[in-house]
């Protein structure tokens, strides 16, 4: 089975059933079918080859899913590129995976187009009726209009295989430059059928759209409710900023099935009244992508006692490899649940450092062996194959019943709020700011922690906030920053980073001294 | 009165986003741009303004133009005191 395939076999048996319930708009399954076609068209019409990468970035709508469908139909492999991103992260990412064509909004084709972005891609595609923004190419920029004017026949298919490449996630290069996740029609389809046969979800599920599309959460949410026959319920991005918005969305939807990082039921709970007002129609909530503490945990479940909760667990690059329901609820005395047993075909080694498998309850690196492994990296305009196993860089240990326990990550990879951060990309993004002389960035408590030391004493926190603001996406930006006269070193020269972070939880000041600081210029 | 919410909110955005480094910030800084507002520290921020000025902020007050700098989000404070004001008259 193929992505590209989904959705023509509802939309032939159910045409006007709502595939998409947007606060844009909706789509019936006939809607979203007929649109990807003529996405399809459209894109082929200006020169889209089979393999060709497809830039989607429109915040998240009917369109924009009918979008990435077209762009697979038409042979594409389809790159959701995150709407909060800055453009120059942006051109990285077109220029690392050539992107000719870019399906966009019109106010982020001026956010492009104001920052000089413009190669390599050579056709924007608006997603909505708004007037391309002043000082846009018209040979380059495609009206929504030619998308309409498309003919919504069904294409030539232009693949056939599942093992082709279906789309990129990018995430967070140690580097400093993003990296894309390459991920098969198989790869994808592996875990979205376990977890909608795990829970049998059916026609009548209305499941939630949390996650960003760039996020691989929303793989599920997406391709799992549209390949059987069930409704997506986009909860917008000015949505989930807030507790109260989000269960009221909940509540006026009906939505039965949840996937999000725990950090946003947390403040479903802490900001918008779950406990008190409840959400009668949720049947099944996942979680993945951090640890949810366990206090919290046990204040989600008490709030929605009719749901059933799964931890899901994998990196981007093997998707969802591990999975366990919670139940019953964690004890009082819990500290921690696990994060699963091998899931979706996959199976798994735990190894110490010279690659030996380690005994029951050692923690040992996670490799993962299976459906959901990634096909590679697309890096530096290079596609590099995955390894097999696939090294995952997460420590965990495996309990007498089987079931996996989480230990962290062996490298410097943190998440914050579930999203991947790799602090190598925030620390490269600080060492280019032309008056820091050295910087380090470091997860504290979900907070990101930049500690710097200025080569310039002019240079402020707000100019560094600033400047990062410019290169990273602002999850990415760090929420505290301090500036400081000198970074401990260890015998062999290099930073510190223990004794950094020790010194900073510790509030020890006499170790990081504060930097001298000069008045700013006057900026003219 | 306007003069003391604007420094209120002002002095708490520098010592919990700036580590108490005022240079450079002013009333109109852009608080997204400036990478100091993201979807958390709004929240907090909501927080604060909801606890300290004793409002209650509603979705719909929360948006990029309320929240674009120190003067914006002293305006919709005072609008929102002002507010509560006649509703205690009237009662």
């Amino acid at each position: 089975m193929r992505i590209d395939r989904l959705v023509t076999p509802w939309a032939k048996r159910a045409p006007d059933r709502l595939a998409i319930d947007g606060s844009d708009g909706t789509l019936t399954y006939g809607e979203l079918d007929r649109l990807a076609n003529q996405f399809a068209h459209a894109l082929r019409a200006s020169g889209v080859k089979p393999g060709d990468r497809v830039g989607v970035h429109v915040p998240r709508s009917g369109r924009t899913v009918a979008a990435m469908l077209g762009a697979s139909r038409s042979g594409a492999v389809y790159v959701p590129l995150d709407p909060s991103s800055p453009p120059p992260r942006m051109k990285l990412v077109a220029q690392d995976c050539g992107l000719r064509h870019v399906v966009i909004s019109p106010a982020l084709l001026g956010n492009w187009l104001a920052a000089g972005v413009r190669e390599p891609v050579e056709h924007f595609f608006l997603a909505s009726e708004g007037a391309a923004p002043p000082g846009a190419d018209p040979a380059r920029v495609h009206p929504w209009s030619e998308v309409q004017a498309a003919s919504a026949a069904p294409p030539e298919p232009a693949g056939d295989s599942p093992d082709e490449l279906a789309y990129m996630l990018y995430t967070s290069g140690s580097t400093g430059v993003p990296k894309g996740v390459m991920i098969s029609h198989r790869n994808a389809l592996a875990f979205t059928e376990w977890a909608a046969d795990e829970i049998s979800l059916a026609e009548t599920d209305r499941v939630a759209s949390v996650a960003p599309f760039h996020f691989d959460l929303s793989v599920f949410d997406l391709w799992a409710s549209l390949s059987r026959g069930a409704t997506v319920v986009v909860v917008d991005e000015s949505t989930v900023i807030s507790g109260r918005r989000m269960v009221d969305r909940i509540q006026a939807k009906a939505i039965t099935v949840w996937y999000s990082v725990p950090s946003a039921l947390v403040l479903m709970l802490d900001d918008g009244g779950l406990a008190e007002r409840g959400a009668a129609s949720l049947r099944t909530v996942f979680f993945a992508g951090e640890v949810f503490p366990m206090k919290h945990l046990r204040r989600a479940m008490a709030a929605l006692p009719q749901a059933r909760f799964y931890n899901l667990f994998g990196p981007t690059e093997t998707n969802v490899c591990l999975a366990c329901e919670v139940a019953p609820p964690p004890s009082p005395e819990a500290t921690a649940i696990p994060v699963g047993h091998p899931s979706c075909g996959d199976s798994v080694l735990i190894v110490d450092p010279e690659g030996r498998a380690v005994p029951d309850g050692e923690v040992g690196e996670l490799l993962v062996e299976g459906p959901t492994v990634m096909l590679g990296y697309w890096d530096a305009g290079r596609r590099t194959p995955a390894k097999h196993p696939y090294p995952t860089g997460d420590l965990v240990s495996r309990r007498s019943d089987g079931e996996l326990m989480y230990h962290g990550r062996r490298d410097h990879l943190v998440k914050i709020h579930g999203y991947r951060v790799e602090l190598g990309e925030v620390e490269a993004a600080l060492h280019s700011h032309p008056g820091i002389h050295e910087a380090i960035a470091m997860a504290v408590e979900q907070q990101l922690v930049a500690v710097a030391v200025p080569s310039d004493p002019q240079v402020s926190v707000l100019d560094v906030k600033r400047y990062c603001a410019t290169r990273l996406p602002r999850y990415m930006v760090p929420s505290e920053v301090r500036l400081v006269e000198a970074l401990p070193r260890t015998s062999s020269g290099k930073i510190d980073r223990v004794r950094t972070r020790t010194a900073y939880i510790g509030a020890d000041w006499s170790l990081l001294r504060p930097a001298q600081r000069a008045e700013p210029r006057k900026e003219s | 009165m306007e003069a003391r919410v604007k420094a209120d909110i002002q002095q708490h955005i520098v010592s919990t986003w700036l580590s108490g480094d005022e240079r450079g910030f002013t009333d109109q800084t852009d608080l997204q741009e400036s990478g100091i507002l993201d979807s958390f520290s709004t929240l907090a921020l909501i927080a604060f303004l909801d606890q300290t000025f004793s409002i209650q902020l509603e979705p719909a007050d929360i948006n990029a133009q309320t929240f674009r700098s120190v003067t914006t989000l002293t305006k919709l404070v005072m609008e929102k005191l002002a507010r509560n004001g006649t509703e205690h008259a009237a009662k």
